[in-house]
């Protein structure tokens, strides 16, 4: 189980504008997704699916090749990225290379969390693994097709599966997972049996359905098809139902058990995450209707609710089940409580201020482009909130940096250390 | 045994219907032919730079973080809107998502060559209060390329309709009517008109010339010229178009926002004065011979006369 231990610290720092070459924003992206998200989740995974199944992972050495694999996709991420060497589509920026390691150890981490369920001990699947077995089966495929490496289409249609891919790598990998996730650990923290299994898996079909063809209002304003903005936008709106239901029933399930936030530290991260995903999924179905999207499109208020999931929701949960998963992998206790503590009020603190200042800074821009106004007659208005982002950003580093070192002082392990802290360095610049 | 074969099905095929219905229904719809405005950059000449290497450049460098390349209806002053068939030599898109920077659609040709280089370079000393990251680290023949990539965005657009003043001035919303109720000034009068006449030798004759023939001592040194406002065109503008122009400057050109210096009632003085300039061809200002010679000023003799002040109204 040593890709339990595999994962790498994100880049949440954009900082002053003026520093940030568009090269660290491509690097920023890639991190995030590829580098934290998706390597946490695997490792996530390959701890929760066979906990779950009460059997084996299917194959260690296969689990170990794939972290190496990542791990080397990772650096050479970091070498073209940061060189210019991109394939200029958003979220799909890593070259053709890369993007066949990045298949191969998808297909390699699916392979091998099928066979782990396929020779399952326990005979009904819990909704976390209808959640895993979703997304690793629609992750692959999404990001094959969104990676459009090996062929040519003309601009339009280009940009119309850019964001089939650019929206799906949310909502059939890092929601599905994420959410898979939350329903495993809930449970596990507050040592209550989930609220309905029918709510559950109706919030899973209903993802299933709206999630998928939500992309194109990333594009509304542009001259795509009408009625293909139309089936974005009602299953955008639609995408209300499956989070009311996953979010009714965790907090059904935590029923009683509040007070237990005060004190269970992986806990108070779940719970944080699931209310930064209620208000990150009650924002984004009213963002894509084409009113509100007529005034905030194109600002960094939409930035502001990228960083409300990838930050807010998914990147908590993913600590929170870090702080879950690496004792019961160890068999060691966290080197220090007070330094979880201090990672989250910085994490916490850190990002309610990055998110107000971005959803401030979304306004001004709003309406500076609503009225028509040239840009560098309100550019300079931005510049407290830049300052701000600046400072949460830092904030939210230095959290990770004190993850980074707890996780250290506990495995003492230097391969991890290496690993974590080089790249955290690498990455704030 | 029987749930998990049954939810394995369900998953591929729903996943299934949505890949058809998304991406490969547009696909086989949505061919949108070329509209001829689009820039084929197989075809463009070699002269300064090469375009096509340009828009690597601009791809490479991560420009479509922050300028994005499709005008919407609201954007007003970005120029026209773009059409399906604009694109189809767009690939990989650069449509963007986020502003951070101004839009680019129809940037190519609104500053000079020179001046999109100097930008590049350095931000800040062409346009204070820019946010841009300086490039001057790409070397001369990236950055010719890049700049020759940018001046050909948007440079076959054709005009096809006006831009017209926002609601606000017009007496559809509140505030247009509270902007017409607060209008003192009959815009038709000569008496408004000549009162005009000295805020316009002050604040616009520099640039548009003392005719309005867009030929003052300025306009040498821009690259989107002042208008010719004695054009045809300029006769069908209603006061209100006038108003918000002088009110809220042009995007996109050196043309500033009145509203600051000047009050509503200096505002409508000018617009009657610029109602009044003469109808006449186009013209515009490229050499300097062409240039409105300053004539020696003659001081007028003083005598015991007292001016009074105008308000507009006879």
């Amino acid at each position: 189980m040593l890709a339990g231990t595999e994962f790498s610290l994100p880049d949440l720092i954009r900082g002053v504008p003026q520093l940030a070459m568009p090269h660290l924003r491509m690097w920023h992206v890639n991190a995030v997704a590829i580098g934290w998200l998706s390597m946490g989740y695997v490792a996530s995974m390959f701890h929760m699916i066979p906990t779950l199944c009460k059997c084996d992972l299917y194959s260690e050495r296969l689990g170990n090749f794939t972290m190496w694999a990542w791990n080397i996709l990772m650096i050479g991420a970091f070498c073209t990225l940061l060189n210019g060497n991109t394939e200029g589509r958003e979220y799909a920026e890593l070259g053709a290379i890369l993007d066949v390691i990045v298949v191969i150890g998808l297909v390699a981490v699916a392979f091998n969390l099928y066979m782990t369920i396929v020779n399952r001990k326990v005979k009904k699947l819990y909704v976390s693994l209808w959640y895993f077995l979703g997304s690793l089966f629609w992750f692959p495929l999404v990001y094959v097709i969104g990676q459009r490496t090996f062929v040519a289409l003309p601009g339009l249609n280009d940009a119309i599966i850019g964001w089939f891919y650019g929206h799906n790598i949310l909502g059939m990998w890092f929601t599905t997972v994420g959410v898979g996730m939350m329903y495993f650990l809930i449970p596990r923290f507050t040592k209550a049996p989930l609220y309905s299994h029918g709510l559950s898996m109706l919030g899973f079909w209903g993802i299933a359905l709206f999630y998928a063809p939500t992309g194109t209002h990333h594009i509304t304003q542009s001259p795509v098809p009408e009625w293909l903005k139309a089936i974005a936008i009602i299953s955008s709106i639609f995408l209300l139902v499956p989070v009311l239901t996953v979010l009714t029933n965790f907090f059904m399930t935590m029923r009683g058990k509040w007070g237990m936030v005060v004190t269970d530290l992986p806990l108070r991260f779940a719970v944080t995450s699931c209310m930064f995903y209620l208000v990150t999924c009650t924002q984004g179905p009213f963002q894509a209707t084409r009113w509100i999207n007529w005034y905030i499109h194109f600002t960094q208020w939409v930035v502001g609710h990228a960083h409300l999931a990838l930050l807010g929701t998914f990147s908590f949960i993913l600590t929170s089940s870090f702080y879950y998963c690496m004792p019961r992998l160890t068999g060691r206790e966290w080197h220090s409580q007070g330094l979880i503590r201090a990672h989250y009020w910085l994490k916490f603190l850190g990002f309610t201020l990055m998110m107000t200042s971005l959803t401030t800074a979304g306004l001004v821009q709003a309406a500076g482009w609503a009225l028509g106004y040239p840009v560098d007659q309100w550019g300079l208005a931005l510049f407290p909130y830049w300052f701000l982002r600046a400072i949460s950003g830092f904030m939210i580093v230095t959290g990770q940096c004190l993850f980074a070192y707890n996780t250290y002082k506990t495995l003492f392990t230097p391969r991890a250390s290496a690993d974590s802290t080089v790249k955290a360095r690498e990455v704030k610049v | 045994m029987y749930g998990y074969r049954l939810g394995a099905i369900g998953i591929v095929t729903t996943f299934f219907i949505i890949i058809f219905s998304t991406v490969l229904m547009p696909m086989v719809l949505f061919n949108p032919k070329a509209s001829g405005r689009g820039n084929d950059y197989k075809v463009i000449p070699l002269s300064v730079g090469d375009a096509a290497r340009g828009r690597q450049i601009y791809v490479r460098e991560g420009c479509f973080y922050c300028h994005t390349q499709f005008t919407r209806i609201q954007d007003r002053g970005y120029g026209p809107l773009v059409k399906e068939g604009d694109y189809v030599y767009e690939t990989p898109h650069q449509l963007g998502t986020a502003r951070t920077g101004p839009d680019l659609t129809n940037e190519g040709g609104r500053f000079p060559s020179q001046w999109q280089k100097a930008h590049l370079i350095s931000p800040r000393a062409v346009k204070p209060g820019s946010i841009m990251p300086s490039f001057s680290y790409l070397s001369e023949q990236d950055m010719n390329d890049l700049v020759q990539y940018i001046q050909t965005l948007g440079n076959k657009r054709t005009v096809t309709a006006f831009v017209t003043p926002p609601d606000e001035y017009l007496p559809t919303t509140p505030q247009g009517r509270g902007l017409a109720a607060r209008k003192t000034v009959d815009t038709t009068s000569d008496a408004a008109a000549n009162a005009g006449r000295g805020i316009y030798t002050q604040n616009c004759a520099a640039c548009h010339g003392l005719e309005g023939k867009g030929n003052g001592p300025n306009a040498i040194t821009l690259e989107k010229k002042p208008p010719n406002l004695t054009r045809d065109y300029y006769k069908q503008y209603p006061d209100e178009h006038w108003f918000y122009r002088i009110s809220e400057g042009v995007t996109g050109t050196r043309m500033p926002r009145f509203q600051s210096v000047l009050t509503e009632e200096q505002r409508w003085y000018l617009v009657a004065y610029l109602k009044t300039l003469p109808k006449e061809h186009e013209e515009t200002i490229d050499n300097l011979d062409q240039l409105n010679v300053v004539e020696p000023t003659h001081l007028p003799v003083l005598t015991k006369q007292v001016y009074e002040p105008h308000h507009g109204k006879e």
